[in-house]
Formats: C-alpha cells, sequence, structure tokens
C-alpha cells in the first residue's frame, strides 16, 4: 500500500507581490507540513537593477529558497506548476522533481505506463487507472531512471489521492490566509 | 652640301668649318623655376574648459597637462593634452541600498489541516462503471478516499464536488471510492455508498 509523501510548491502573483507556499501531504493528500512566504512587495529600486529578470529570481533566489529552507518534512517526490521553478527546485532541494500537468490524450494503457513526446524531457505518465495521463516535465539532462522512479511514486500514490488537488488547496490556505481571516 | 664639300670630305677628309657670328634668332625668355610657397601657421591655440559641478559637494578636479609631438606636414606641431582625474574626498558618504530580501516565512500547518480535499466527481473517467443495483441511480463518483481516515464528507451541490476532511494522524489505508447515489421512488433520497 502506499506510503509515499508528495511534495507541492506554489509560486504565485506578479512583480508587485509575490507569493509562495509548500505544502507536504501523506498518502491521503492530508497534510504533513505547510509553509508560506509572507507576501513580497519588491521596491521600485530592485525592479530597476534586475529588470526583467526580477521575477524569475524573485521566485527562484527569494521564495523558493526560502521555503525549501522552512520544510522539515522532506518528500519522496517535489511537484511544481511553474517552469521557471522546476529546474532549481531539483537543484536546491536534491530531491526528484517534477512540472506536473492534466493533458488531453487519450488514456494510456495502463496506469504506470510512461510515453514520450516530442518535447525533450516531457512524458506522459498514465498515473490513475482512470482518466487521461499527466503531462510530465522534468528538468534538462534528466536520467530515465530518474523519470521510471518518478512515475512509481505518482502510481503509488494514485491509489490512494488524488494527484493534482493539492495545488488547489494550497491557493485556498494561501486566498484564506491574504484575507486575515483566522 | 654641294659637290667640291663631298669630294673634299671624302677623297681628302677635309672638311671646313665656318665661323658663324651671325646671331639672328632671338634669344629665348627665360623664366626662374624657384617657387616662393607661402605658409601659414597651423599651430593652435588649445583652451580646455572644465566645468566644476561638485564644488559644492567639495569634489575637486586635477588637471595634469602632458606635452606631445606630432608631426604634421613634415615639420613638428606641438600639441596639448590634458589628463582629468577626479577623486572623491574621504569626508563624501556613500549609502547601501537594501534590495530585496528573502521574505519570512510562515507554518500554518493546523491551517492547512482545516482546509478540506475537494474531489471533483470521475464517473465519466471510469474505464468500469459500477454495477446498476435495481431502484438506484448513481449521480456521481469520488475517489480514491482512504474511507479510515475521513473525519467527514460534505458535498459541494454548486460546484457537483465532494469535500473530505481528513483525521490528523490516521494511518488506515483502506482505499475506496465513494458513490452518490439516489434512491428512485418517493422522496429521491441521496445515499452515499462505499465501494
Amino acid at each position: 500500500m502506499a506510503n509515499s509523501t508528495l511534495g507541492y510548491i506554489i509560486i504565485d502573483g506578479s512583480d508587485a507581490l509575490i507569493r509562495g507556499a509548500a505544502l507536504i501531504t501523506d498518502a491521503k493528500g492530508f497534510p504533513v507540513d505547510f509553509v508560506r512566504t509572507e507576501p513580497l512587495r519588491p521596491d521600485q529600486l530592485s525592479r530597476i537593477l534586475y529588470g526583467e529578470s526580477f521575477g524569475k529570481y524573485a521566485k527562484e533566489k527569494l521564495v523558493l529558497e526560502s521555503l525549501l529552507d522552512a520544510v522539515e518534512t522532506d518528500p519522496q517526490l517535489w511537484i511544481c506548476n511553474d517552469p521557471d521553478i522546476l529546474a532549481p527546485l531539483r537543484v536546491n532541494s536534491r530531491i526528484k522533481s517534477v512540472l506536473l500537468e492534466e493533458s488531453p490524450h487519450v488514456p494510456l494503457d495502463a496506469a504506470g505506463h510512461i510515453e514520450t513526446t516530442a518535447d525533450p524531457g516531457v512524458f506522459l505518465i498514465q498515473a490513475n487507472t482512470n482518466g487521461a495521463p499527466f503531462r510530465a516535465e522534468f528538468p534538462a539532462g534528466i536520467r530515465p531512471e530518474e523519470v521510471q522512479q518518478t512515475a512509481a511514486i505518482l502510481t503509488e500514490s494514485a491509489e490512494t489521492m488524488n494527484i493534482l488537488e493539492p495545488f488547489a488547496r494550497v491557493e485556498k490556505a494561501l486566498n484564506f490566509l491574504a484575507s486575515g481571516v483566522r | 652640301m654641294g659637290l667640291r664639300d663631298f669630294l673634299a670630305r671624302h677623297i681628302s677628309r677635309h672638311v671646313d668649318a665656318y665661323r658663324i657670328d651671325d646671331f639672328s634668332i632671338e634669344r629665348p625668355e627665360t623664366v626662374s623655376m624657384i617657387k616662393r610657397v607661402e605658409t601659414v601657421s597651423i599651430k593652435p591655440e588649445i583652451s580646455c574648459t572644465v566645468s566644476r559641478p561638485y564644488d559644492v559637494a567639495e569634489i575637486t578636479e586635477k588637471l595634469k597637462a602632458r606635452a606631445v609631438n606630432v608631426k604634421l606636414s613634415g615639420r613638428k606641431v606641438t600639441a596639448n593634452s590634458y589628463r582629468i582625474k577626479r577623486y572623491v574626498k574621504e569626508d563624501v558618504k556613500t549609502h547601501r541600498m537594501k534590495l530585496a530580501r528573502k521574505p519570512a516565512v510562515q507554518r500554518m500547518l493546523k491551517q492547512a489541516q482545516a482546509v478540506p480535499v475537494e474531489l471533483p466527481n470521475i464517473l465519466r473517467s471510469m474505464k468500469k462503471r459500477p454495477d446498476s443495483v435495481k431502484g438506484e441511480a448513481v449521480l456521481a463518483c469520488y475517489g480514491p478516499i482512504v474511507e479510515g481516515g475521513v473525519l467527514k464528507l460534505a458535498l459541494n451541490k454548486q460546484r457537483g464536488t465532494l469535500l473530505v476532511w481528513y483525521k490528523p494522524g490516521s494511518r488506515k489505508l483502506n482505499v475506496k471510492h465513494v458513490y452518490l447515489i439516489r434512491r428512485l421512488g418517493l422522496g429521491g433520497k441521496l445515499e452515499y455508498r462505499w465501494e
């Protein structure tokens, strides 16, 4: 039976306000660790000095590193939904990381099945027995074994939880906390 | 040349020479080829104007003159160049500006645990539909759900989703799906069925 822990990272916002959160769930999808950053409001000087790269810098160096430093429970797999943080997430956490999205493809043969795509580093992974496969994007230079291991973790977790659901929950939690109602 | 001259030249090798004193040809006019070239001095008067915009801030400029010999049109022309050196006195203060710093991080596990898991209806995408039972209509299917860990279930009728609250610390992993069923007949009551 599944005993995996998945980690979810969300960093969103505009140049004017950036916020982030990390949620670690058990096999049920129940939170075992949750950290969030205070909203980051960059000053005008920083935006001028860093220019167009400020958003990427802020996500990677300010918010992502803060979240990874604060998390107390290391997940087996980090899942994100932002290509800007995929590679730094893998490098900084030293834990397998994947960018996961729903795909419009027809279901693959069986759960655990992996299919390559025309895009390098992007695979279709059939984690659930029902529904479409996930579009799974890996950092550049990913080893085939790591893709296999990631697919195994996702397939195992999909037996006990809805894999993408925690993203919506983190958004809800962030909005709830931002509203000031406790 | 006449016959007498011809015979004298070839037989006796005698050639008469005549003195001509009659210069009837006029002497040609001669003109001196010496040219005088007028020259103009190209040595310019170089002036250097230095603005002193930082006098108020006690910033001074140093001027250092340096002579450079430049060969121009076969003659040496001396040009003057000025190296300007500016320095800031020690008592001028500099400020270190603070750029965006890492934001503070808050651990809010209890708040996150209070947010329910929201599951969509997966009935349409199921490969194997549940067996139909007479007198029942299956409206929706939600899962996977760990039955032993569930604290509370609630149906979000507006979104057609199922909200699941789990108990903290529960380690039971009996995974099931929940079917939303309407009993046909009087009242048409909605029920959950675990499978």
